[in-house]
């Protein structure tokens, strides 16, 4: 089987990156192999972030630039939950979650009757609350102390502490939230969302209910997020509100935009290749250009913008892909 | 638009005619609830779609949120001194209070539109407030501090407990009423319109152009499907067995405008008439009563809209009732058994085809004053 027809199977694609990223910590790449690890672990993260993100702007159409809000709010809810209850990790997830969800729910709910701009005003804002809060409630978060101590994630008694134990978690992670969105897309909901994205009104006189798929769709991103961030605070034991500030918004932004805005493989992608980018640069670049590297980010988004505005793997794309298999399935 | 009053019988088609600007499309885009007339009935299916209001009532609520506003306000700081001594001065707590104040009387306010979760919402905050109002009745004058004792809270607490508690009874019997739409002037919102078994083409059209065809009559299935988000994420048996018969059914209504053949292509990139046919298939897939067509002949050949004329004949067939808007007269005169005319907002004919086509109002209408004079 060739390369372009592995293009074609994306399924079969995904499977085989699989097998490479599960084999990956057994590679010998010698005393790097902990290095990229890391660095893979933080891409996969992203991964899971952005495709939480694309169900909001990606999905429903609706731009979305406070998701860092959730993202620290799973943290902390992580990091505070295991500090004071030192609950298991698979307790937390859910709970944080949960908690995601439910201030999704709270900040879509009245919102989202808003349109375009002023949603993203909005959701910004939120973004802000939430560090702010995360700095000045000291009784709660220590506010710019940080929260120090994090314990780290136990499977089966056993403490995880080395690199390829928290990249299999997060690889697991990912593959759970991959199925929660690939099933939803495929779904009744799903295609409510593409609906909404496309012409409200047109989907709102086809029986669609615009504001509880909406606030769906928020929920539901604002947990993935939430699950994002419960991960990272107790893979890196010290959570700082500075962590949360707008400018990862943007980054998990960036990510969909450069990949492709709603499709789950362009998404992929974008987290697969901006993320290890970075690292890249920092090694390649010469010691007086290290700061410019973020230059070199920016003009790659430039550049990618000038020559395939629609993304690395364009939502057309795929849904094109996608009737092709299904017109193969149904023999017409 | 005014002195509009139309009628349409099952199983028939109902022509609606007029020039340009005649407020047509208006009158659809309040059928289908994206306008909402400022006086007037819609009724449908026996259930109103545009209620006749109560204004009283109307006023009556708004009042009453007013009213809260200002007592709010009072009771407020009385309410922190009272329970929670200090608490007066903890500016977090006290703006989380006005926080708490500006969204009840946000919700009062939404009663006008009465969304489901509102309504929720507004019954447990009612509950409270008659909770309150029991309290200060029955706790008048106890104070727990400070503050409390040098204030007169009895003054201010009874007339509270007087009014607030008998108007939240009031209130909250009025909404557990069934007569609630009529009482307070709810509309229906147009998905609900939709799930009553109204659906509508567009004369701009609305498709959605980055969905492959299937999907765009998918989604005029969605009213018709059940699978909430658990079924979704777990793909239960019901779901896929859902999803299998939503697609049967949605290639059933492709062959039925005869689009089958390009079900797996992007909606984008059809030609003009056959988008215009797939959005009469994704509003048949919404298995309406009463289909609403606006200006589905706008841009066509001889050829195909005369195909059109058998396809909507072929849909009254089925028992659909038809609502169609068009300019093209030949169109129009082979397909509608009754014709509502409309000019300026207002109806000026109504009648069989023939009875239209004859009538010195509507010629004088389309053709100005003088054309009319001139003819006779």
């Amino acid at each position: 089987m060739g390369f372009r027809q592995l293009g074609h199977n994306p399924r079969l694609l995904f499977f085989g990156l699989l097998l490479l990223a599960v084999l990956l910590p057994w590679l010998p790449l010698g005393s790097s192999t902990n290095y990229i690890l890391r660095i893979l672990t933080t891409a996969v993260l992203y991964m899971v972030l952005a495709l939480g993100l694309n169900i909001v702007p990606g999905f429903t159409g609706l731009l979305d630039l406070g998701y860092v809000g959730f993202y620290g709010i799973g943290a902390y809810t992580s990091g505070l939950l295991a500090i004071h209850y030192d609950l298991s990790l698979w307790v937390i997830l859910p709970l944080a979650a949960l908690n995601g969800a439910l201030w999704g729910t709270l900040l879509g709910a009245p919102t989202l009757r808003l349109t375009g701009d002023y949603f993203a005003i909005v959701t910004f804002g939120f973004s802000e609350l939430v560090v702010l809060v995360l700095r000045n409630e000291l009784w709660l978060t220590r506010g710019p102390m940080g929260l120090p101590g994090i314990s780290p994630p136990s499977i089966f008694g056993h403490p995880l502490a080395r690199d390829w134990e928290f990249f299999y978690l997060i690889l697991l992670l990912l593959i759970i939230v991959l199925l929660v969105v690939t099933r939803l897309q495929d779904s009744r909901i799903g295609r409510a969302w593409f609906a909404i994205r496309e012409d409200e009104i047109a989907a709102q006189c086809c029986g669609v209910n615009l504001i509880r798929y909406k606030v769906t769709a928020f929920a539901i991103s604002a947990s993935i997020g939430a699950m994002g961030g419960a991960f990272y605070a107790k893979w890196f034991k010290f959570i700082h509100p500075d962590m949360f500030k707008f400018w990862e918004s943007i980054l998990i932004l960036c990510l969909i935009v450069f990949g492709g805005m709603g499709s789950i493989a362009g998404t992929m992608l974008g987290a697969l290749i901006l993320i290890p980018l970075s690292e890249v640069l920092r090694a390649v670049l010469p010691q007086g250009l290290f700061s410019a590297r973020y230059l070199i980010y920016g003009l790659v988004l430039v550049l990618m913008m000038r020559w395939r505005p629609e993304g690395l793997i364009p939502f057309e794309g795929a849904q094109a892909r996608k009737a092709r298999l299904a017109r193969e399935r149904l023999n017409l | 638009m005014r002195e509009i009053s139309l009628q349409a019988n099952p199983g028939q088609i109902v022509g609606i005619i007029g020039p340009n600007g005649a407020g047509k499309t208006t009158l659809f885009n309040c059928f289908a609830g994206l306008y909402h007339p400022t006086r007037g009935q819609i009724e449908f299916l026996d259930s109103p779609v545009v209620p006749e209001f109560s204004e009283a009532m109307v006023k009556r609520v708004r009042r009453y949120a007013f009213f809260f506003l200002a007592l709010g306000l009072i009771w407020l700081p009385l309410f922190w001194s009272f329970f929670l001594p200090g608490a007066l001065f903890k500016l977090e707590l006290v703006l989380l209070g006005v926080f708490i104040l500006v969204i009840r009387c946000l919700l009062i306010r939404g009663l006008l539109r009465l969304q489901i979760w509102a309504w929720g919402l507004m019954f447990v905050f009612l509950l409270s407030d008659l909770c309150f109002a029991a309290w200060w009745l029955t706790h008048p004058f106890s104070p727990a501090s400070l503050v409390g004792a040098r204030i007169p809270v009895g003054y201010i607490a009874w007339p509270w407990g007087f009014v607030a508690g008998p108007f939240s009874i009031y209130l909250m019997i009025q909404l557990w009423v069934r007569r609630v739409r009529q009482l307070y002037g709810f509309r229906l919102r147009p998905d609900a319109i939709c799930r009553l078994g109204m659906a509508r083409t567009f004369q701009n059209i609305r498709l959605f152009f980055n969905l492959s065809v299937l999907d765009n009559v998918k989604i005029g299935c969605h009213a018709q499907m059940r699978t909430g988000l658990s079924g979704a994420l777990l793909r239960t048996r019901v779901q896929r067995e859902e999803e299998a018969a939503t697609e049967s059914e949605a290639l059933e209504h492709l062959r039925f405008v005869g689009l089958e053949k390009r079900a797996f292509d992007l909606a984008g990139t059809l030609a003009y008439g056959e988008q215009r046919r797939l959005e009469i298939a994704r509003a048949l897939a919404s298995r309406p009563r009463l289909l609403l067509l606006d200006e589905p002949a706008a841009g066509m050949n001889a050829r195909e809209s005369s195909r059109l004329i058998q396809l909507v004949l072929r849909i009254r067939e089925k028992g659909i009732t038809v609502l169609v808007i068009e300019h093209d007269m030949r169109v129009m005169m082979n397909l509608a058994d009754h014709i509502y005319v409309l000019d300026y907002g207002r109806l000026i004919a109504e009648g069989t085809p023939d009875d239209v086509r004859s009538n010195p109002k509507v010629i004088e209408a389309y053709l100005g004053g003088g054309a009319a004079h001139a003819e006779a």
